[in-house]
């Protein structure tokens, strides 16, 4: 016979043992987590910021803590204005056109064809993010070469007639850099929206079907709204994404002509790691950070993730 | 019994007396000290025997450290960089000193030495230089300026060579031009009567009267070529006084202006900076442009080898030539300018003595030749013009009459980084971006944000 004494023993080693068995399975499951996230993300910003307040150059000497390189950002880089505002038009522009419109239409279409057709076109479009990116770069620089050799020059010239070859690279180098990079970012939105797509319950398509929905009424009735969590999460990773890439830019266009493809984390790289001013590249670097936080916070906020976040928003009950 | 103990200890003595003259004898052998010294260099195709030329002087001084009884000998690791150029290189090595990883020896670009100086990294070799005449005392005086910096010399001068304008005397003749004139334009250049708007207009009759769809062509990268141009219109970029960087905007403005003029005419092309290398050179050598600004090594590296240019001297100079950098106008100064790369020594390298000895015979007369001969570079001493493979290498001889007029880049250690700015503001011209004015506004506003200690005017 136990007294109540026992029973709130018992009852107190069971919270006990289960208070320790959560503490085990945090560390198990969220640890190797928390200390990726402090090692990589933490402690290189902290570092970031350590060495934006030094005169750390090109032999990797500090002689003083300063304030200067805040001042050179605020006071006399001339240049940020104009590479902020093309970030903004680069960033912006490959999101809407391909990874997130783009994406779609891909993933649509491809869904709405045989499985097999649609597979092999899946496959074609993931294909440049198969390849490295030399290789890829290596493609487009023979695609736009400014010479009648150039792929899109032997097109134009022979299929309709244009008299001297285009060069893109100096023409129209901020589209170039939007479609380069657009190719390989549409590719991700297509794998998602697709898995999505095919989350949706074909009853409900049979359905708007007996109701005399047409495709495009399906699509807006029926894929779209399914999909308000897929284009959210590919909008908000590949904006952040695309405010810290540049291999693709440097590659082809070496952020020129003279500044008109250098995008800020380009910039950044150029001032770091080009002219040997590290501190500098550290104090602009940070700027890049803060930015990525306050886009990822008002991406959450705008689109309510949070609320999108809590249960699954294509399960139709 | 005793007997056995006799014999035993003879034979033991015998074995031990033995065993110690063969040590004795072999001592010098096992006290042999062998110093070894690190040397960086970058990849280069345009100059292998850079590092060869260092390794071959190894065998070199340790016979002479033999000869003189010396337990020493030394050996030489090459450390390779895969930098795509100088600058990329010394940015680099400039980091791996930084950490404490630097070499004992290292090969640069000249304009780089004093910003190695700047932070201790290099050894500075005044004294080493007057205390070895044998091995220094005869390399050209001009060179040697190119290995100083404000407090004393640091480097020793490895090669030189001459940047021109090569032209394409067949098409100028195509275009109108009689020999006479087409002959005698290297010497008018370097008379001061040929000028650089003349140039422009040449290239500029090129185009409109023959095939050809080029007029100028240049690097499409940072380098020094296009150097000349700004100093063919006044600006050195370097105040006598105090060292520090100099800018001036007038003369910024009229060299800008030359390119400015030169896409305008349709003779630089708009996108000169955004081609490849290896596209421009195919341009000039397979006879689509009228002039090409480089350097006397690409004959030899690359018009003969590959584009199949003739190599006997009658041959190239009937339908190939090249000019000094015109004057800005007549009767003004011609420029050519040339880009020694240097040796230098680690200010913390162990034994420097014996480090200045390697490089000592590293800039023998005959090693240099090597070097020069097979790579179209120019010797660094008068008696390498007497090495009849010397005199045989043409391009070498006839280019070393530009070296009565040649320039140096200043070796100011931040020239690198402005040299990047100037190349910037060329790129903002050609691509319609800026005007020749605003183009010198930008080099001296990016120049005065970002470099210290710059003097404008």
């Amino acid at each position: 016979m136990t007294t109540i004494a026992d029973e709130l023993t018992i009852e107190r080693r069971g919270h006990a043992g289960s208070a320790a068995r959560r503490r085990t399975n945090f560390v198990i499951f969220l640890g190797p987590a928390i200390v990726l996230t402090v090692l990589f993300f933490v402690v290189p910003v902290i570092i970031d910021i350590a060495v934006s307040f030094t005169d750390l150059s090109r032999s990797l000497r500090i002689s003083e803590f300063t304030t200067e390189q805040y001042e050179k950002v605020f006071r006399t880089d001339r240049r940020l204005s104009q590479v902020i505002g093309l970030t903004f038009i680069y960033v912006f522009g490959t999101l809407a056109i391909f990874n997130v419109t783009f994406g779609l239409i891909l993933a649509i279409t491809t869904t709405a064809i045989r499985n097999v057709s649609g597979s092999f076109f899946r496959g074609v479009w993931l294909l440049p993010r198969m390849s490295p990116s030399v290789l890829y770069i290596l493609l487009w620089l023979w695609a736009v070469s400014p010479t009648e050799a150039g792929l899109v020059n032997q097109v134009l010239m022979q299929a309709f007639g244009l008299d001297a070859p285009l060069d893109l690279l100096t023409s129209a180098p901020i589209a170039l850099i939007i479609i380069s990079n657009g190719f390989i970012g549409a590719s991700m939105g297509m794998i998602i929206f697709t898995a999505a797509i095919r989350g949706i319950p074909e009853h409900l398509f049979h359905a708007a079907a007996v109701d005399g929905a047409g495709t495009f009424a399906k699509i807006r009735f029926i894929t779209l709204p399914a999909l308000r969590w897929p284009i959210s999460f590919v909008t908000i990773y590949q904006t952040l994404s695309l405010l810290v890439s540049f291999e693709y830019i440097l590659l082809l266009t070496k952020g020129g002509p003279f500044y008109d493809t250098t995008v800020y984390a380009l910039y950044v790289y150029r001032r770091a790691f080009e002219s040997g001013q590290y501190a500098y590249g550290a104090a602009l670097a940070l700027f890049l950070i803060v930015i990525g936080v306050v886009v990822a916070l008002i991406g959450w906020r705008f689109f309510d993730m949070e609320r999108l976040l809590q249960r699954p928003r294509i399960e139709v009950h | 019994m005793i007997h056995w103990k006799i014999g035993t200890a003879a034979l033991l003595s015998a074995v031990l007396a033995g065993g110690s003259a063969a040590f004795l004898a072999a001592t010098p052998l096992f006290a042999q000290e062998t110093v070894k010294l690190e040397l960086w260099s970058r990849q280069d195709p345009s100059g292998p025997l850079r590092p060869g030329n260092v390794i071959k002087a190894a065998e070199r001084l340790n016979k002479e450290l033999e000869t003189e009884g010396s337990s020493k000998r030394v050996e030489v690791a090459v450390r390779e960089s895969p930098a795509k150029g100088f600058d990329d290189d010394a940015l680099q090595l400039l980091k791996v000193f930084g950490i404490g990883e630097g070499p004992d020896i290292f090969i640069a670009a000249h304009e780089w030495i004093c910003a190695f100086q700047e932070d201790g990294f290099v050894l500075k070799l005044d004294d080493y230089i007057a205390k070895y005449p044998q091995h220094f005392g005869t390399i050209f005086p001009s060179l040697w300026s190119s290995a100083k910096c404000p407090d004393g010399t640091y480097a020793i001068p490895q090669d030189a060579e001459a940047r021109m304008f090569f032209y394409n005397k067949k098409l100028l003749r195509e275009a109108g031009y009689d020999a006479a004139f087409v002959d005698a334009m290297p010497e008018r250049a370097l008379s001061g009567d040929l000028t650089m708007d003349e140039v422009l207009d040449i290239a500029k009759q090129v185009v409109d009267k023959t095939k050809a769809q080029y007029g100028v062509l240049h690097r499409p990268n940072k380098g020094p070529d296009y150097i000349m141009v700004f100093q063919a219109y006044g600006s050195n970029f370097v105040d006598p006084e105090t060292g520090n960087l100099l800018l001036e905007r007038d003369k910024l403005a009229a060299a800008f202006g030359w390119f400015e003029r030169g896409v305008k005419e349709g003779v630089i092309p708009a996108n000169n900076t955004a081609m490849e290398f290896d596209a421009l050179r195919k341009e000039f050598y397979t006879g689509n442009a009228a002039f090409w600004m480089y350097g006397i090594w690409d004959l030899g590296s690359v018009a003969f080898p590959t584009y199949g240019l003739p190599q006997d001297e009658k041959a190239f100079f009937a339908d190939w030539g090249w000019i000094a950098g015109p004057a800005p106008q007549k009767g003004g100064s011609p420029v050519s300018l040339t880009h020694p790369i240097v040796y230098a020594i680690a200010a913390d390298t162990k034994e420097p003595e014996l480090v200045v000895r390697l490089l000592g015979h590293a800039s023998a007369a005959d090693l240099n030749t090597d070097h020069a001969v097979t790579t179209t570079h120019l010797g660094i001493k008068p008696e390498q013009l007497e090495d009849p493979r010397y005199a045989k290498a043409w391009p070498l001889a006839r280019a070393t009459e530009l070296l009565k007029i040649t320039k140096f880049l200043p070796n100011n250690s931040h020239f690198g980084e402005l040299n990047g700015i100037i190349y910037a503001g060329i790129q903002g011209i050609e691509s319609g971006r800026l005007s020749a004015q605003e183009a010198a506004d930008f080099v001296i506003g990016e120049a005065s944000s970002s470099l210290e200690d710059v003097i404008v005017k």
